[in-house]
């Protein structure tokens, strides 16, 4: 009987859904390399038994969560001219070797550690094509040309090792900028690496912003929706329910 | 409702960046200083739906999962060790590193620390001291009577003294450089400390292979860009006023929903 109270509630549910993932967004919006994200709801059908005298089917529509999609595009790459930032122009992710096993990152923010190996904020190494990547004190100035090659004064360091995937929206998210799947990694041919730079996160706040209001109207409209019909209850049970002298 | 925390989360980030900021430019005019970044990531998901998890026995797949972002942090906050400008200012005891590497400063409860200020002064008794009166390391004394005290781009202290012909070498000073200096802890002071992110200095002579040579009247400035920082304060500013309005959307929904059933 209360349909319509649940089909209020079945959409302030995604509202607050929505809402959510709009806050992430914004709340990493200085993250190097985030990827925004974007709630995606589909309807629930569900079909009604026939009433006397009805023929027509029946049927109530609810509002359902139907899972989150990212939107991959790159971010805009800044320069920071340290030396240990780097961004990929292009597809690719970064291999990182976490007591986890193999992670993967587009944040290009490294620093060295107490051994001198190039490794991410939280001490994870980045692996080179033939594994991690060491920079003592005598190569001096690092400089990492565009295909990834890292080299010192001394010589050659390694090589980054660029990886993509089949399909990278269905990487999982891990925090730390990690992202980790059971695809195959593949090796990327022509990555295009950028030294001194960063890819910044790719929220757009104007967007976010004008998202939030629209969920937040929209959340308006139902919750009076939803006052309405509960006025219009009590009305009937006033009604119904005063004694006729 | 977890757009409330989230949001906090990103305020209180934001609110990190913009110290960093004020520190640098604070420190616009502090010689040796190094500038610092805040460095942001996202923290852990929830996973509601598993991406690729199957979604009917015939083997079909979400293509997208449900994952559920719980906001922001501050992975790090480093210092970009890039040189800084050399800056004369013909004062004899003025030594910059133009290079890497470290003064070595003997404080004194007898640790070592490191600086790149080499605004230097001279102890009532004739050392080479910092401005807090600390030894630089290994403990050159100029004697009272020396006219004029050179210190050469190798890091060799000289001084004329009167009714000598020939120079007199008083000491050599040596640089200490670290697999990571970025990882060394600022003790306030324009020093740094060792810890075990950065590694054990290795010493050298100034001007061998790896390390920096000294300048004589000149002190290294901070490597701040003022321009920089105003623009990433004004972007740090407007992120922060962001979050804001995130936590006030919010509360202006769970205040709809309060008074839903209030009559």
């Amino acid at each position: 009987m209360d349909n319509a109270l649940l089909v209020s509630l079945s959409h302030q549910l995604a509202s607050y859904r929505a809402m959510d993932v709009i806050s992430n967004n914004i709340a990493n919006m200085s993250t190097p390399a985030f990827k925004r994200e974007e709630a995606q709801f589909q309807q629930y059908v569900e079909q009604l038994p026939l009433a006397e005298g009805q023929t027509e089917p029946q049927t109530l529509t609810f509002v359902q969560d139907a899972g989150i999609a990212r939107d991959m595009s790159m971010g805009q790459l800044t320069r920071t001219n340290a030396p240990l930032d780097i961004a990929i122009n292009g597809k690719g992710y970064f291999e990182i070797q976490t007591a986890n096993g193999p992670r993967y990152t587009r944040n290009g923010h490294f620093a060295l550690d107490s051994q001198g190996r190039m490794v991410t904020a939280d001490g994870d190494a980045l692996m080179g094509d033939g594994g991690e990547l060491t920079i003592t004190p005598d190569d001096g100035d690092v400089h990492i040309a565009a295909d990834g090659t890292v080299s010192g004064k001394l010589g050659q360091l390694g090589k980054l090792k660029v990886v993509d995937f089949a399909d990278d929206s269905a990487l999982t998210k891990e925090g730390a900028s990690l992202y980790t799947t059971t695809q195959n990694a593949q090796p990327v041919e022509n990555a295009n690496i950028e030294q001194g730079t960063i890819e910044t996160s790719n929220v757009q706040p104007v967007v976010e912003i004008s998202h939030m209001l629209e969920v937040l109207r929209a959340y308006q409209a139902t919750a009076s929706l939803t006052q309405s019909q509960e006025d219009l209850m009590r009305q009937a049970i006033n009604k119904l329910g005063s004694v006729q002298n | 409702m977890r757009a409330l925390s989230i949001a906090a989360t990103g305020m209180q980030a934001q609110q990190t960046n913009v110290e960093v900021i004020a520190n640098n430019l604070a420190n616009m005019n502090t010689a040796g200083y190094k500038r610092q970044r805040a460095e942001f990531e996202d923290l852990l998901y929830q996973n509601i739906e598993q991406p690729g998890a199957q979604s009917s026995d015939t083997g079909t797949i979400l293509p997208a999962g449900i994952q559920l972002g719980a906001g922001v942090r501050t992975a790090a906050v480093y210092r970009v060790s890039s040189q800084g400008d050399l800056k004369n200012t013909s004062n004899p005891y003025d030594l910059a590193i133009q290079g890497s590497g470290f003064f070595r400063i003997q404080m004194p409860d007898g640790t070592d620390a490191y600086t790149r200020a080499g605004s230097f002064g001279l102890s009532p008794d004739g050392q080479i001291v910092t401005d807090q009166g600390f030894t630089v390391a290994p403990g050159i004394a100029v004697p009272a009577n020396a006219l004029s005290v050179a210190v050469n781009a190798q890091g060799q202290v000289q001084a004329s003294i009167p009714g000598q012909t020939a120079p007199q070498t008083l000491g050599q000073l040596e640089l200490a450089r670290f697999s990571n200096e970025a990882g060394l802890k600022a003790l306030g002071g324009n020093l740094l400390a060792e810890t075990q992110a950065s590694g054990s200095p290795q010493s050298g002579v100034p001007g061998s292979a790896g390390y920096g040579t000294i300048q004589q009247g000149y002190l290294e400035t901070a490597n701040v860009n003022p321009v920089e920082e105003i623009t990433a304060l004004i972007s740090a500013q407007r992120a922060y006023e962001m979050n804001s309005k995130v936590i006030s959307a919010a509360d202006n929904m769970m205040q709809m929903t309060a008074r839903l059933g209030g009559g």
